[in-house]
């Protein structure tokens, strides 16, 4: 026996998934980046006279959506969970001067921001498939949005989120102007202003951190291990607060969610509600609750009150509102505030909880916004005060409907379930207050979606409503995909096994894989032991 | 030869051997989840039709129903209960800190003792005679394949319930049973008045649910596990407890099973959709939620316990003021239903303080007669619901002082009734006599529950069954028959609760239920519990005997100062709470789009351009030109820079 054998012997390495080591790609991070990109441009270029290749550019985009998400499942089945390092890194130098480096990697969050963004782009074009006006344009901007929201999720270099996060402003905004409802200017300018707002603050933020932490590169592997005084911490850390509640969006920095959701064609609710906006949450686990202890501490009880505020006012609104497409983007606030009070309880089991809200709370959140512009579209009217008993008339929306309630309300087989556990779990240690008012503000957003599907699935037909018809295939497949999503992590968090053994069959499973890093993150929060029992 | 040949006789076995049971457990007690989860999706994916769709949740039952016997003979030859774990999340979150934190496990946990499987059977057969009497009783509802599929995944949440030993495992089934409830409540789509009642059989008992997550989620952050097996003994031990967390994890714990049970003043999600939601449906949930929940409260009994007296005083005081606002409030109103489902509330109150009382008062061994009790309750009160609803659907009306004679013209649902009627007054006398003393202030309390709840059951059949039906309009009395198909179904809930009701009398019972060893009641004990309800059914007797008319005045009259109150209630927590908090939201939501009007509107001659600019055939070109410049400037910006 050599002693390479002992030594392999003796070393715990966990079960390799099937098929490891079958793809290993340095560029596996610049492919999900910028093979998207590229597909844009090349679509921009097709000549399409008279939109005589209108189907051939959507097949384009969805084959190029599903091939980057397949390509992607490759990386998620390699992805070695127990590493508490980044992985997939792509480190070039490219601006020297000022420090700055082309760095990309991800880690347990990253994975699963990743992993929401690629389902959400398949759905997004199989949610545009009724779009005949510039076609080209439309998909070109889509695959541009994508491309650039994936390239905010695996930056490792400060300067790169920021312009990727900035970049993402623009083609979103263009799809709202272009392909929106009849409010669609106001909708793409409030889109512009609050995300512009919030780019602006964590342009501030980050060259505060940049200076704080010796001015000499933007890497956040440097930026985040610098000493820095509590005080700048804290500045830091409110800027990058302002700039996530923002995207998220979080109450009162919420002001384009209502009109952006509501006006905008589903496709781009679709990927604005999910990675696109939960970039803001990722913000604040990467730049606060992972780089900045003393602060996120600080902090916390702010964070705490900005998702029970959230939550709270989500429900309140969407129970007042008589517009569907609204009451939609206000639930749609919901899962974004959940996700929030995961980091404030500032404890390990929040912060794994949050950043498995990353993903279900996206899911969730473009499920109920997306039901809801669906349903406006195929009854033919907005206002709940005409719609009522559709449930017998378009049975396969009013189920899809009834799933994105019920995953906003973490109901257990959909994978909200397992968010809301953790975060309350987690919570009730160190913000007992805010995790009772959050389940308080949760049952409020109960009693607003007892209303909405009392009355517009449930209710007396009305007569004097235009005439309705069911979610086409397009629509069924992009809203099956989403609540398809969150049933199987709810149903298999840790991944579908060989019966009998702990062998996964082809899907690690979300929940172990995004572990890897989560420890890491979450060292600094850990409680100490009480010295002694109590005697009472 | 002669040796092999007696060789292989003598191994023959003699005759016929039963198979060891226990060997059945690891797949059966499986079985008793996968068969209603396979019935549900087999009931939503391909049935098609009424007939099929009921023939398949029937059958679904039914197989549960003997998967539980099998199970019962299983462990009627095992000392310990039956566990079998399946990981559902396991997860390492920190490698320091106490321990108990650094993983977060989530088990499915199978445990089946002998009190869930009686449990168990409670449930099936209220299912099973309720979705019989259905079959032909509920022929007009619609949507027979959606109703179906939700009865039978009802059944699967209720299995996961009482099998739970993880309590975040017990609050996912619960919150799937609160999820199917509310779809069964709100059964009938395409009706305005239905959809209006069902919401607070949504919101309600999710706030409720909402306290048994808070409570669990509270544990679990004190004592980083939240499996009953190892949090219970550590209650006291675990560093770091303090009793204070212990009282506010009680609390939490019992508002949230006691929403579900319908504590008062919890009952208007049961008492609301009595009448607006199909009858079997209202029936299958109240009997249910009854059991489930009264296990539950049995087994999170030892944390009720190890908190501190107070709060114990206090648990037991909400249950007997609940005990007797809800048979009170029985005994007012003209809708039978209601009465028969607030008459039923205040049953499971009285089950429920009999529960805690004897963990107040330790050794707890009576704690199990209160839940004896509630298997009893769960026929007798889905009997006495599907036998007044088929009397107010032959009389077509609601209201008590409509109906009347029954007896003559309805005689087999009406002595139904009246056996459920008296069966719903009798179910807690063993329990209060094992259980409760008659000398404390508790025992008078729920000696008067018990006596109004005698009064209220017995006052819906007398109603119904005596007095003239008098003629109305588009209604003609003569024309009101005993409908043949629906016959047999409610005494078949009689016989089932009178089977329970002489078993909680039955010491051995008890202890097959608990394990522990029970000494019999008190004979006088018993006599005097029993006079209780019997007095109450004495009383009513005779009141109506005088004047039923008067009687049911009396009650309508109750009825309307009683729903006055309540719309003064309503239009009070309207006004001061949800009307300015609503107005709050609504003005924020206005204001903020207000706010940015201004920049909208300088938004809007950028935003034509911008428009302008999608529209424009050199968008291509725009984009070109955009990529080009990022690349030159990717490329040349370190020289630049330098």
């Amino acid at each position: 026996m050599t002693l390479l054998t002992v030594i392999g012997q003796a070393t715990p390495s966990p079960v390799p998934a099937p098929g490891a080591g079958l793809f290993t790609s340095p560029f596996l991070l610049s492919l999900l980046i910028w093979v998207p990109a590229a597909v844009a441009v090349a679509l921009a270029f097709i000549p399409n006279p008279r939109g005589r290749y209108d189907t051939l550019i959507k097949q384009i985009a969805f084959f190029t959506n599903l091939g980057t998400l397949f390509v992607f499942f490759i990386g998620y089945s390699q992805f070695e969970n127990f590493l508490p390092t980044m992985q997939y890194e792509e480190k070039v130098p490219w601006l020297p001067a000022i420090g700055v480096t082309y760095h990309l990697g991800i880690d347990g969050a990253g994975l699963v921001m990743l992993m929401l963004s690629g389902l959400a782009g398949v759905a997004a074009v199989l949610a545009s498939l009724n779009v005949r006006e510039r076609v080209r344009a439309y998909f070109a901007l889509l695959l541009l949005a994508q491309s650039s929201v994936n390239g905010a999720i695996a930056s490792r270099d400060m300067f790169m989120l920021v312009l990727f996060w900035g970049a993402s402003i623009v083609p979103i905004a263009l799809l709202v102007i272009g392909w929106g409802g009849p409010r669609r200017i106001s909708a793409a300018w409030r889109l512009v202003g609050y995300w512009g707002f919030g780019t602006a603050a964590l342009a501030v933020g980050a060259l505060a951190l940049y200076t704080a932490a010796g001015g000499t590169s933007f890497d956040m592997d440097h930026l985040f291990k610098a000493t820095i005084s509590p005080r700048v911490q804290l500045g830091i850390s409110m800027a990058m607060i302002v700039a996530a509640a923002t995207r998220l969006p979080l109450f009162p920095l919420h002001g384009w969610a209502r009109e952006v959701l509501a006006e905008s064609p589903p496709g781009v609710v679709v990927i604005v509600a999910t990675a696109a906006s939960r970039l803001g949450a990722f913000l604040i686990l990467r730049t606060i609750i992972g780089a900045e202890p003393v602060a996120a501490h600080l902090l916390s009880p702010l964070l705490a009150a900005l998702a029970v505020l959230t939550v709270g006012y989500a429900g309140l609104a969407a129970l007042r509102t008589l517009d569907i497409r609204h009451a939609g983007a206000y639930l749609a606030m919901v899962p974004g505030g959940i996700t929030v009070m995961g980091m404030a309880a500032v404890s390990p089991l929040g912060i794994a909880g949050s950043v498995l809200g990353l993903f279900a709370g996206g899911l969730a959140a473009a499920l109920i916004a997306g039901a809801c512009v669906t349903l406006s579209d195929r009854a033919q009217t907005r206002s709940m005060a005409l719609l009522g008993g559709l449930a017998p008339r378009m049975p396969n929306l009013g189920w899809l409907l009834v799933i994105a309630a019920l995953a906003l309300l973490g109901v257990p087989i959909l994978a909200t379930f397992a968010v809301n556990v953790m975060t309350f779990f987690g919570a009730f240690k160190t913000q007992p207050l805010g995790a009772f008012a959050l389940a308080a503000s949760l049952a409020v957003c109960a009693v607003a979606l007892a209303v909405i599907l009392g009355r517009v699935l449930f209710g007396a037909p009305n007569a004097d409503a235009p005439g309705v018809s069911d979610v086409s295939l397009g629509e069924t497949w992009y809203l099956g995909l989403l609540a398809g999503a969150l049933l199987w992590v709810g149903l298999f968090p840790g991944g579908p096994k060989i019966p009998g053994t702990e062998v996964p069959l082809f899907d690690p499973g979300l929940i172990n894989q995004m572990s890897a890093g989560i420890s890491d993150i979450a060292s600094p929060y850990v409680l100490p032991t009480p010295a002694a029992p109590a005697t009472q | 030869m002669a040796a092999a040949s007696g060789a292989a006789s003598g191994s023959r076995p003699g005759g016929f051997a039963f198979p060891d049971p226990t060997t059945a457990l690891p797949w059966a007690v499986p079985l008793l989840l996968i068969a209603p989860f396979a019935t549900f999706l087999l009931a939503l994916s391909s049935v098609r039709t009424r007939r099929s769709a009921s023939a398949t949740a029937m059958f679904g039952t039914a197989v549960m129903l003997v998967v539980t016997l099998l199970v019962l003979w299983g462990l009627t030859r095992k000392a310990a209960p039956y566990v079998a774990t399946y990981q559902y999340i396991n997860l390492s979150v920190a490698f320091s800190g106490p321990s108990s934190f650094q993983t977060f496990t989530v088990q499915l946990v199978l445990h089946v003792d002998h009190l869930t499987v009686a449990a168990l059977l409670a449930i099936e057969l209220c299912a099973f005679i309720a979705l019989g009497w259905h079959q032909f009783m509920g022929r007009a509802e619609p949507g027979a394949a959606r109703f179906h599929a939700a009865v039978t995944a009802l059944l699967f949440a209720s299995s996961g319930i009482l099998m739970s030993w993880d309590l975040a495992e017990l609050f996912g089934f619960w919150m799937i049973g609160g999820a199917l409830t509310y779809l069964l409540l709100a059964h009938r789509w395409g009706v305005a008045e239905p959809a209006a009642r069902a919401r607070v059989a949504l919101a309600l008992p999710f706030f409720t649910d909402v306290c048994l997550l808070s409570g669990i989620a509270w544990l679990y952050s004190r004592y980083g596990t939240q499996t009953l097996d190892t949090l219970v003994p550590v209650l006291h031990t675990n560093p770091g407890w303090t009793v204070r967390s212990l009282v506010v994890a009680s609390v939490l714990l019992f508002v949230g099973v006691g929403g579900r049970i319908a504590l008062w003043p919890f009952t208007s999600w049961i008492t609301q959709t009595a009448v607006t939601a199909p009858a079997a449906a209202s029936a299958i949930v109240q009997s249910v939620w009854s059991v489930a929940g009264i296990v539950v409260l049995y087994r999170l009994t030892p944390i009720f316990a190890s908190s501190n007296q107070q709060t114990m005083q206090a648990l037991l005081a909400a249950c007997g003021v609940a005990a007797v606002i809800a048979a009170a409030l029985a005994l007012v109103g003209n809708e039978p239903r209601r009465a028969v489902s607030l008459a039923g509330a205040a049953v499971v109150a009285i089950a429920a303080a009999v529960v805690i009382n004897a963990a107040y008062h330790p050794p707890a061994t009576y704690a199990v007669a209160g839940v004896a009790a509630v298997f009893a309750l769960a026929p007798a009160r889905a009997g006495a619901l599907l036998a007044v609803t088929t009397i107010s659907n032959a009389m077509r009306t609601d209201d008590l002082a409509e109906m009347g004679d029954a007896w003559r013209r309805m005689r087999r649902s009406a002595a139904a009734l009246l056996l459920c009627a008296l069966l719903l007054g009798l179910t807690t006398t063993g329990a209060l006599a094992l259980g409760v003393s008659t000398r404390t202030w508790l025992g008078v309390a729920l000696g008067e529950a018990s006596l109004l709840v005698a009064i209220a059951a017995l006052r819906v059949f007398f109603s119904v069954s005596f007095g003239p039906l008098r003629r109305r309009r588009a209604f003609e009395p003569d024309r009101v028959r005993e409908p043949r198909e629906a016959l047999g179904w409610p005494y078949w809930f009689a016989v089932a609760s009178a089977a329970f009701l002489a078993a909680t009398f039955i010491t051995a019972w008890l202890g097959f239920l608990d394990g522990a060893k029970h000494p019999a009641p008190a004979l006088i004990g018993v006599a005097v519990w029993v006079a209780v309800p019997v007095l109450g059914f004495i009383a009513c007797a005779a009141t109506y005997s005088r004047g039923r008319d008067g009687a049911l005045a009396a009650t309508a009259l109750g009825g309307a100062w009683l729903a006055r109150g309540t719309a003064l209630v309503s239009a009070g927590v309207e006004r001061f709470v949800v009307a300015p908090a609503t107005d709050i939201a609504g003005r924020l939501g206005d204001w903020i789009p207000a706010g940015d009007g201004a920049l909208g509107r300088l938004a809007t001659a950028s935003g034509q351009l911008a428009l302008g600019a999608v529209r424009a055939p050199a968008l291509p070109l725009v984009m070109a030109l955009a990529i080009v410049l990022a690349v030159v400037f990717a490329l040349l910006a370190p020289g630049v820079a330098r």
